[in-house]
C-alpha cells in the first residue's frame, strides 16, 4: 500500500491506494506551519485502521513552492551572479522580472568576466579582483545563497564550479545553486530557474525537515518521494538542492489524478480549488506540456511543466456587483470561516452554489435570504469564466470530455458549452492526492556521443538503454518505460560530430512487493 | 511614425513570424531593444520615400550562428558603438539606418541604432524575411556593394572590412564573428538613398507591427488564427497564404558548420491518421517544407513553424522533440521571383536538386 499527499494553498490532502483502489482519503487544511496539516491528515488515515508498516512508499506532492514564488513569500535573498562580461553589457540578471519579485531575492547582483565561447576558447579571463569583491559584498550583506551561471555552462561547467569553490571557501554555509544542474542552454532561462531555485533553498530544507518528522512521528520507515513537475518522483533529499523542480506538481498530479479515476485518456481537467480553477489538458494519460517557454511567477524559465491555464474562480472566489463579478479576489484558506455559510460575513461562490440547492455546505439557512436574481446572475458569471477558460484551452472545435476535480468542483453546472460529457469522478476532491501516490519513476542518461564512430540511431539507443538501466534501479517496470525527453546539444569545437545526448524515461513504480525489473 | 518602448512587443513578434526559423532568439534583443529604447529614447520610423536621393544610408544588424546567441548576450551599448566605429574608420557620417533583414531581432537593432545617434530607421529591409547569407540581400542583388563594412564583436572591438565581391565579403564577415563568439554587428550596404529606394523590400517594419498585434490579439490555436494572419499577409507585398501542415516534432537534429545551424526536422501527425510525416530543411531558416516526393514549399518563398497552441512562432533552435506545432508557408516579395535573384535564393543555390515553385494563392 502507499500513501498519497498532497499539500495545496488550501487543503492537505491524503489517500491510502492499495494498488489501484483507493482505500481510504482524507481531506484536511493546509497549515501555516505546513507540518500541522500532514499530521492531521495522517492521524486520520491512522485512526481508520491503516497500519503505518505496512506503506510501501509515501509519495508527497506539494504547490509550496510554486506558490512561494507567486505570493513572494519566505524567498531567500540571493546574490545573483553572472560569469560572461564583456558580453551582455547593459543586461543584467533579472532584468525583465517583476519588480516586485526582483525585490524579493534583494539587488546583490554581480557580472563577472570568465566563461567560455561556443568554441571552447575563452569568453574573457576570471578576474579574482572581481571575484573578491562578490565575497565582500555577499559578506557584507550576511548573504547565504546565490546562483551562480555561466555563459555556455551547459557545454563547459568549469567557470560556475571554480566561482562555487572560491565562494564556499571564503563563505562557510553558502547555499548555492549552479546554473548548469537545472538548466539547459538558453541563458538568460537557465539563470532565472537557478536564481530562483536559489531563492527557495532555506524554505526547502524546512519543508523537507517537517516531511521527515511526519515520516518518524507515524512510524514510516518506507521511502518518502516529492513529485516533480514533469510527473517524476524524486528522493525527498533531493528536493533540499533543486525545490524549484517541483514547480507545477500540483497541476501534473491533478491531471494524472483525474486519467485514473475515470479511465480517460484524452480529456481536458478543470481542477477548481479555493482561489483558482486550473484548467489541463489529458493527452494519452499525460499532461499535454507547454511548448513554449514557461513563466513562473512572472519570469522566464526553461522547465519542461504542463501547459496550464489558471483562471480566477475557486470556492471561496468574493462575489461582487450583484454577482456580476467573481473573483480572482478570494477569501482562499479561510473560505471555513469568512463564506456566509460556515458563519462569515464575506459573500463567496460557494454561498451561491449553497444558495442554488447545488450541494449542501455548512448551514444552508445562512443564504436562505440571498435574491434569486443575485444568485442567478452569479451563477451565469460562473458558468461564462468556467466555458471561456475550456474555450480558450481546447484546439479544436469538437467538444472534449470534461474532468471536474479538486474541492470546488461542485461551482460548475451539469453541462458547460464545448464539453461532449462533464464527468465528476467519485474521490475527485483528492485527485492531486491520487495522482502523487501513482507518479512515475524517472531515469536520465546523459553521454558525450561521436557520430563519427557511433551511428546517430545505435549512440541514441544506447543512451536510451542506459536511462532505461536508472529508471529500473529507482524501482520502475522495465514494460512500462518509455522516453518522454530527448536532447541533443552538438559540440562545435570537439571532433567532428561530437554531441552531448541527454535522455529521460519514466516508468510505474514497481510495487514494493515484486522485485525491481519483474512486470507485477 | 514613432517607436516606442511600447511598439516593440508586436514588432518583435511579427519579426519572430517572419524569421522562418533563423533571425535569432527574438526575446534576448527584444530584452536588450527595451533597454535601448529607455536608455536613448524613441526612434523615429520613416517611409522610404521621406529619405533624401543623397542621404547616406548605412544597414546594421547582426551575423552569426543563432544557436550562439542563447549564450553570448548582447550589450545594450552596441548599437551606439557600431555607428561610432563606422564613423571613425569610414570617415562617413550616416544619415539614416535601415535593417538588412526583418525576420527576428534583426529588425530591433537599427531602431535602437536610430535612437541611440538621434537619425532615423527606415521602413523597410533588404530580405523581407530572414536569409542565411548577405549574397541574399535585394541589396546586394541591386549591385550595391557591401563594404566599406565595419564589425564589432562583443568585446565592443570594431574592425574596417574591405571586400571586392559580397562573396568576399560573406567570407570576411562570418569569419570575424566565427572567431569572436559566433556573433557580430554589422554596419555595411553603404547606399544613397534613392538607391535604397530602387531596392528596399518597403514597409516591413509597419508590417511587422501589424502582424504581432494579430498574433496578440487571435484566439485558438494556430489553425483557428490562419484566417487572422492571412488577412494581413494577403494585401501585401508577400501574396499566398498557406497552413501547410499540423503535427508533432518527431526528431530534430542541427549543427553548427561554418557559422550556420544547419540540420532537418521531421513532424509526423498528432493521431496517427495516415499522413506522411513532413521533413523541414533548415540552414539558420527552414528552407523547404517536403513530404514525400512532393515539395510544399520552399525558399524563397516563407516556411513558419508556429507553436500549435499559442500560435507563437518557434525558432530553429528552440524547435525540440515532442513539440506540437503548425507549420505556414507565405509567398515571397516580387523581388525574389527574378531569375536574377533566383540564381542565388532558389533551392537549388542551397543545394537542393528541384526548382523554385512559387507558392499560389
Amino acid at each position: 500500500m502507499r500513501i498519497g499527499i498532497d499539500v495545496g494553498g488550501t487543503h492537505t490532502d491524503a489517500v491510502v491506494m492499495d494498488g489501484e483502489t483507493v482505500r481510504l482519503a482524507h481531506k484536511a487544511l493546509t497549515s501555516a506551519d505546513i507540518i500541522t496539516g500532514i499530521r492531521t491528515a495522517l492521524r486520520h488515515l491512522q485512526a481508520e485502521g491503516t497500519d503505518m508498516r505496512a506503506i510501501e512508499a509515501v509519495m508527497i506532492g506539494t504547490t509550496q513552492f510554486t506558490n512561494a514564488v507567486i505570493e513572494r513569500r519566505g524567498l531567500a535573498k540571493v546574490g545573483a551572479i553572472r560569469i560572461g562580461l564583456p558580453s551582455g553589457r547593459g543586461m543584467p540578471p533579472k532584468l525583465g522580472w517583476p519588480g516586485d519579485l526582483s525585490t524579493a531575492l534583494g539587488d546583490s547582483v554581480h557580472m563577472l568576466h570568465g566563461g567560455y565561447l561556443y568554441d571552447g576558447q575563452p569568453l574573457s579571463q576570471i578576474d579574482e579582483a572581481e571575484i573578491d569583491a562578490v565575497i565582500e559584498d555577499l559578506t557584507s550583506r550576511s548573504l547565504k545563497t546565490a546562483a551562480i551561471t555561466s555563459a555556455f555552462s551547459p557545454m563547459n561547467a568549469e567557470p560556475e564550479s571554480y566561482l562555487a569553490e572560491r565562494l564556499r571557501a571564503a563563505i562557510p554555509g553558502l547555499q548555492l545553486t549552479l546554473s548548469h544542474s537545472i538548466g539547459r542552454v538558453g541563458l538568460l532561462e537557465r539563470e532565472n530557474a537557478a536564481l530562483l531555485n536559489a531563492s527557495l533553498l532555506s524554505f526547502a530544507d524546512r519543508v523537507v525537515d517537517a516531511f521527515e518528522q511526519a515520516a518518524i512521528d507515524f512510524s514510516l520507515t518506507c521511502p518518502v518521494y516529492v513529485s516533480q513537475n514533469d510527473g517524476t518522483l524524486m528522493q525527498k533529499e533531493f528536493v533540499r538542492e533543486f525545490p524549484a523542480l517541483t514547480f507545477s506538481s500540483g497541476p501534473t498530479n491533478s491531471l494524472r489524478g483525474a486519467a485514473k479515476l475515470t479511465g480517460l485518456q484524452d480529456a481536458i481537467v478543470i481542477d477548481i480549488g479555493g482561489t483558482t480553477s486550473d484548467i489541463g489538458v489529458l493527452k494519452g494519460g499525460f499532461p499535454r506540456e507547454s511548448n513554449m517557454v514557461v513563466e513562473v511567477g512572472g519570469v522566464r524559465t526553461n522547465f519542461r511543466m504542463p501547459d496550464i491555464q489558471a483562471i480566477g474562480l475557486g470556492g471561496g472566489s468574493l462575489v461582487l456587483d450583484e454577482g456580476r463579478t467573481i473573483g480572482p479576489q478570494s477569501v482562499g484558506h479561510d473560505l471555513v470561516t469568512k463564506a456566509l455559510v460556515f458563519g462569515g460575513d464575506t459573500l463567496t461562490a460557494t454561498d451561491i452554489i449553497v444558495a442554488a440547492g447545488r450541494a449542501e455546505v455548512g448551514d444552508p439557512t445562512a443564504v436562505a435570504d440571498l435574491s434569486s436574481e443575485l444568485v442567478a446572475m452569479a451563477l451565469t458569471t460562473m458558468q461564462t469564466i468556467l466555458e471561456d477558460g475550456l474555450r480558450a484551452m481546447k484546439t479544436s472545435h469538437e467538444p472534449v470530455p470534461v474532468i471536474l476535480v479538486g474541492g470546488g468542483a461542485i461551482l460548475a453546472p451539469e453541462t458547460l458549452a464545448g464539453a461532449s460529457k462533464v464527468y465528476r469522478p467519485e474521490n475527485s476532491g483528492v485527485a492531486n492526492a491520487i495522482g502523487a501516490s501513482i507518479a512515475l519513476i524517472g531515469g536520465e542518461a546523459e553521454r558525450f556521443v561521436n557520430y563519427a564512430e557511433t551511428d546517430r540511431e545505435t549512440a541514441l539507443a544506447d543512451v536510451t538503454k542506459a536511462a532505461t538501466d536508472v529508471a529500473v534501479s529507482a524501482g520502475a517496470v522495465p514494460a512500462s518505460i518509455r522516453t518522454t525527453d530527448l536532447e541533443e546539444t552538438i559540440i562545435p569545437y570537439m571532433d567532428n560530430g561530437a554531441a552531448r545526448v541527454r535522455v529521460k524515461v519514466v516508468g510505474d513504480v514497481a510495487s514494493l512487493n515484486t522485485p525491481a525489473g519483474e512486470s507485477p | 511614425m514613432i517607436l516606442d518602448v511600447d511598439d516593440l512587443a508586436d514588432l518583435s513578434a511579427g519579426a519572430a513570424f517572419l524569421a522562418t526559423g533563423g533571425g535569432g532568439d527574438p526575446y534576448l534583443t527584444y530584452l536588450s531593444a527595451c533597454e535601448g529604447l529607455r536608455k536613448y529614447g524613441p526612434a523615429d520610423l520613416l517611409a522610404p520615400e521621406e529619405i533624401a536621393d543623397d542621404a547616406l544610408v548605412v544597414a546594421v544588424g547582426a551575423v552569426g550562428a543563432p544557436t550562439t546567441s542563447l549564450e553570448l548576450l548582447p550589450s545594450v551599448d552596441e548599437s551606439i558603438q557600431v555607428l561610432e566605429a563606422y564613423k571613425s574608420l569610414t570617415g562617413r557620417k550616416v544619415d539614416a539606418v535601415v535593417s538588412f533583414e526583418i525576420g527576428g531581432g534583426n529588425s530591433l537593432i537599427p531602431i535602437v541604432a536610430a535612437a541611440a545617434n538621434g537619425i532615423p530607421v527606415i521602413d523597410g529591409d533588404g530580405m523581407g524575411r530572414a536569409l542565411p547569407e548577405a549574397t541574399m540581400m535585394t541589396y546586394a542583388l541591386a549591385g550595391i556593394a557591401p563594404t566599406s563594412a565595419v564589425a564589432l564583436d562583443y568585446r565592443g572591438e570594431a574592425e574596417l572590412i574591405e571586400a571586392d565581391t559580397t562573396e568576399a565579403y560573406e567570407a570576411l564577415i562570418r569569419a570575424f564573428a566565427l572567431e569572436r563568439g559566433g556573433m557580430a554587428l554589422s554596419a555595411e550596404f553603404q547606399m544613397t538613398g534613392a538607391q535604397m529606394k530602387s531596392c528596399i523590400v518597403p514597409n516591413t517594419v509597419s508590417l511587422s507591427k501589424a502582424l504581432g498585434q494579430a498574433l496578440r490579439e487571435g484566439n485558438g490555436s494556430a489553425q483557428q488564427r490562419s484566417a487572422r494572419l492571412a488577412e494581413v499577409f494577403e494585401p501585401s507585398i508577400y501574396g499566398a497564404f498557406k497552413n501547410l501542415y499540423s503535427g508533432i516534432v518527431s526528431d530534430v537534429s542541427t549543427s553548427v558548420q561554418g557559422g550556420f545551424d544547419v540540420g532537418k526536422a521531421v513532424i509526423s501527425p498528432l493521431i496517427e491518421d495516415g499522413r506522411a510525416p513532413l521533413y523541414i530543411d533548415i540552414r539558420n531558416e527552414y528552407l523547404t517544407a517536403r513530404q514525400g516526393d512532393a515539395v510544399l514549399a520552399s525558399v524563397p518563398d516563407l516556411i513558419t513553424i508556429l507553436d500549435f497552441e499559442t500560435a507563437q512562432p518557434i525558432n530553429a533552435e528552440r524547435l525540440r522533440y515532442g513539440q506540437r506545432v503548425s507549420v505556414f508557408a507565405i509567398g515571397c516579395p516580387a523581388h525574389y521571383q527574378t531569375d536574377h535573384a533566383l540564381g542565388v535564393v532558389s533551392p537549388r543555390a542551397f543545394g537542393f536538386d528541384f526548382d523554385y515553385v512559387p507558392l499560389m494563392r
